[in-house]
């Protein structure tokens, strides 16, 4: 038997599997900001304005992550 | 016989953040200003009008996409008051997350092949880009004022 058989084989743009890896991080995160935000305007509603602006930087931290990832992938493969 | 003191009632408005957002985007644009100068300088050193080109285009992608998301916030907050704010607001601002995602995977996509394009002048203008403008977020955030309780409406307001 041929010592390198090949089981499976990958066709295509590999950037689009590193688009989906940069994506996993990023959704979690931003679920997590997101859902956090709503419990807290849901407790205290007086509060959304200051809530706003931190869900704002904690989107925009790991928004940063996910456009760093994904321009990475698309522009050295 | 006392009259009742009226109780705040809340509104879940948001609509104190607006300054904070304004003031983001403002200093977004300069430091967008700023980053394409710089950016176009080291660009045309290195690649003369390609690399200019691409510095210019990664600098409009970075800081387009990164202020997109403090405007969808001012916009959703045009609808506070109504009854369906919370689920408006996050409606709007998740909405415009995706998009922005789906237009700059296009973008990345379609410019990457371009032959007036230097990638690796445009992907370190786009970093650039992204992380002077987490720094200029919080900064703005540190040094904003914003009352606690602040968006609070008395009845009959």
């Amino acid at each position: 038997m041929d010592a390198t058989t090949v089981l499976a084989e990958i066709n295509g743009n590999i950037a689009t599997v590193g688009y989906g890896l940069a994506a996993i991080g990023p959704a979690i995160g931003v679920g997590i900001v997101v859902g956090k935000t709503i419990e807290g305007v849901a407790r205290q509603p007086e509060l959304a304005g200051r809530l706003q602006v931190l869900m704002y930087i904690g989107i925009a931290f790991t928004e940063a992550l996910a456009f760093i990832g994904i321009a990475t992938y698309f522009i050295f493969v | 016989m006392s009259t009742p003191t009226p109780r705040a009632t809340p509104a879940a408005s948001g609509s104190s953040a607006r300054p904070v957002f304004m003031r983001i985007l403002k200093w977004g644009g300069l430091l967008a200003l700023a980053i394409a100068v710089i950016g176009g300088v080291v660009g045309f050193l290195v690649d003369a009008e390609r690399g200019l080109v691409s510095a210019l285009v990664g600098t409009a992608m970075a800081i387009l996409f990164t202020g997109l998301t403090a405007a969808s916030i001012l916009v959703a907050n045009r609808f506070s008051g109504t009854d369906f704010f919370t689920a408006i607001f996050f409606a709007v601002v998740m909405g415009a997350w995706i998009v922005k995602f789906a237009i700059f995977l296009v973008l990345v996509f379609l410019l990457r092949d371009q032959p007036w394009i230097n990638p690796v002048v445009m992907f370190l203008c786009i970093i650039a880009g992204v992380l002077g403008s987490l720094i200029v977020d919080v900064v703005v955030v540190a040094t904003s004022r914003m009352s606690y309780a602040s968006d609070v409406t008395l009845p009959g307001e």
